[in-house]
């Protein structure tokens, strides 16, 4: 078969050509970061484990130990739960690109007439969809935790995932995009998820902690992605409670004032863009 | 028509010169070599070509774009199979091609096609479903090298395309090679550090030490040494060599025990070299020179043959662990 190897491609020179080669190109990137990640046994399989554990862990263990006002500790943690998986799975996802490096895709796409920004943006949106799908998982273990959930929160808290991913994973692409190994991407990450996840208010209501570690939580920008994702999910069950318990629960008192659900998503937002931008230094001097 | 043009580029690690003001031009439909020993600058030369690596000095132009000002474009006009893989081994084959046509914006109908016509011509059509990490060595290149011309480029860049191929995997490549630059006019830029695969390109440059020491034919290169290599053996081989030099006017060398020069039409002059000899000899061989021999008179030693590098190692030890798994 004679096929025909020469032949000039279209020039890329119409601004809304580029534009869309430039959706094209996030969108196949992306596509491949979810395809490898249900290819990958043992990541899928952990999205189905790790709720388990946490359930056996926090609503049975801790559950029946811990006292809350208003609220049961399980229907407590069970947001927390959901931002640890979000937390875990997107900051993990930022090791494609480490792995991409060490098995030199990362130069098949680098080497493509393809803008940095978009292999960036792409990594990134995979992980946090990775996350909103461990995410959905847990959403199915609500009602064991007591939580009344409903269509409408379960919305709310996808996107809010989305967003909260985003962030995250942002922060796993700007560190991967530095690294060499997959082995020091690990320990890397988990030096920063385990602190980030105890100052973050996931195990317990940040205003009842000791005044040092207030200092180290309200400079943690996970601590405001971790407050909507609560105060979302127990949305039918604050309104159970009388609404200054309620907000000794879900407020955030950071720099002497107390951070509205808008303002803490204005700092998520905020965080997130300073990811990416770091995310796209990356890349663009992985080569 | 000149596809590459090479002027001055130079690149710099801190301070080391990995290549130095390196100048040369390839012309369209070319099969142009790079033979030089591992660490002489083609791998860095090649990313420098391919926008990877920006030079310390000096410009190029690629496929008629400069790879300073507008890497972009140059992207479009390239295709390259790398040193190491850089296939996804999650990936089918397939996958792997229509991956690279979506990177390179080629319309979604063409892809396919374009896909399956280079898998049958690669020979991987029974396994384009496959993941590609059940490949062999010599199926991940002619995959790599489908990929390569997927976008359909007018540059192709090999980097050691035959790297720890089998015999026939390395003959195929090179057919193949070959048959891309008569029937549709690819010009294909290739490093390599053994003999006989620089034998088959147009032309060659010699490079070491991040220098072109030499620039011509395979055929211009092995004249340029002044005819056939002529080997005499014999008791007492200084003596001899003293001998041939004064009685002919020629400069022996003494090389692997045996006493060499280059002479034109050695066959004829053996029987006057044996005619006029005193020195006892046990045996005269006469061979033409080949490219090891130009090169040795070209750089003063012998190619090194290369090590893999050590991330190359660890892949191909994570690629049999993982082989085993399937």
């Amino acid at each position: 078969m004679d096929i025909p190897i020469l032949g000039k491609n279209a020039r890329v020179s119409d601004k809304k050509i580029a534009g869309m080669h430039f959706l094209n190109v996030v969108r196949v990137v992306w596509l491949r970061e979810i395809l490898i990640y249900f290819r990958d046994r043992p990541r899928v399989i952990s999205a189905f484990m790790m709720p388990i554990v946490m359930l056996i862990l926090f609503g049975e263990g801790l559950g029946g130990i811990i006292e809350l006002p208003g609220i049961s500790y399980r229907q407590f943690i069970f947001p927390g739960m959901v931002a640890m998986i979000v937390l875990m799975n997107s900051i993990f996802a930022g090791v494609t690109i480490v792995t991409d490096r060490q098995f030199g895709f990362l130069r098949e796409m680098l080497v493509a007439p393809v803008s940095r920004t978009a292999i960036a943006v792409a990594k990134i949106f995979g992980g946090a969809t990775i996350a909103l799908i461990n995410g959905v998982v847990l959403f199915a273990f609500a009602p064991l935790m007591g939580i009344d959930i409903s269509f409408l929160i379960v919305v709310k808290l996808m996107g809010l995932i989305l967003l909260v991913g985003f962030m995250l994973t942002g922060i796993g692409v700007s560190i991967g995009s530095r690294l060499r190994t997959p082995e020091s991407f690990q320990m890397l990450s988990q030096a920063i998820i385990f602190p980030a996840m105890f100052l973050s208010g996931v195990f317990f209501p940040v205003n009842n902690t000791a005044k040092w570690l207030d200092f180290f939580v309200q400079f943690n920008p996970i601590t405001y992605a971790v407050a909507p994702i609560r105060e979302i999910g127990l949305g039918n069950e604050l309104e159970k409670v009388q609404p200054e318990v309620a907000a000794s629960l879900i407020n955030i008192q950071a720099f002497g004032h107390t951070f509205t659900i808008l303002e803490e998503l204005g700092v998520v937002v905020g965080f997130s863009l300073l990811m990416l931008w770091l995310a796209v230094r990356g890349v663009r001097n992985a080569s | 028509m000149k596809n590459i043009e090479v002027n001055a580029l130079s690149k710099n690690f801190k301070d080391l010169t990995a290549v130095d003001k390196v100048s040369f031009d390839v012309n369209k439909s070319e099969i142009f070599g790079f033979l030089g020993p591992n660490g002489a600058g083609k791998t860095t030369t090649i990313s420098m070509l391919c926008t990877l690596l920006k030079p310390s000095a000096g410009t190029a132009l690629v496929g008629g774009y400069d790879i300073i000002s507008d890497p972009g474009n140059v992207r479009r006009e390239i295709g390259i199979v790398f040193q190491d893989t850089t296939l996804d081994e999650r990936l089918t084959a397939r996958e792997n091609l229509t991956f690279h046509g979506e990177l390179y914006g080629m319309p979604r109908a063409e892809i396919g096609e374009r896909a399956d016509a280079l898998l049958a011509r690669v020979g991987l059509t029974a396994r384009a479903g496959d993941p590609v990490a059940v490949f062999s060595g010599g199926m991940r290149r002619r995959l790599e090298l489908a990929r390569g011309l997927m976008h359909k480029p007018a540059v192709l860049f090999l980097d050691e395309p035959t790297i720890g191929l089998d015999p026939q995997s390395r003959r195929n490549l090179w057919d193949y090679a070959r048959s891309l630059r008569d029937s549709e006019g690819v010009t294909i830029f290739l490093s390599t550090h053994y003999m006989d695969e620089a034998e088959a390109c147009d032309r060659i440059a010699v490079i070491d030490y991040g220098e072109i020491i030499a620039l011509d034919t395979p055929a211009a290169h092995k004249s340029a040494l002044g005819g056939d290599v002529v080997s005499v053996t014999g008791p007492d081989l200084e003596v001899l060599s003293s001998e041939i030099a004064q009685t002919f006017d020629i400069d022996p060398r003494i090389e692997n025990e045996k006493v060499e020069f280059n002479i034109q039409q050695g066959a004829n002059f053996i029987p006057t070299l044996l005619d006029k000899l005193e020195q006892s000899v046990d045996s005269v061989s006469l061979r033409n020179p080949t490219l090891d021999d130009v090169f040795v008179s070209l750089t003063g030693h012998q190619i090194r043959d290369g090590d893999i590098s050590t991330t190359e190692k660890m892949r191909n030890v994570q690629r049999q662990g993982w082989g085993r798994r399937h």
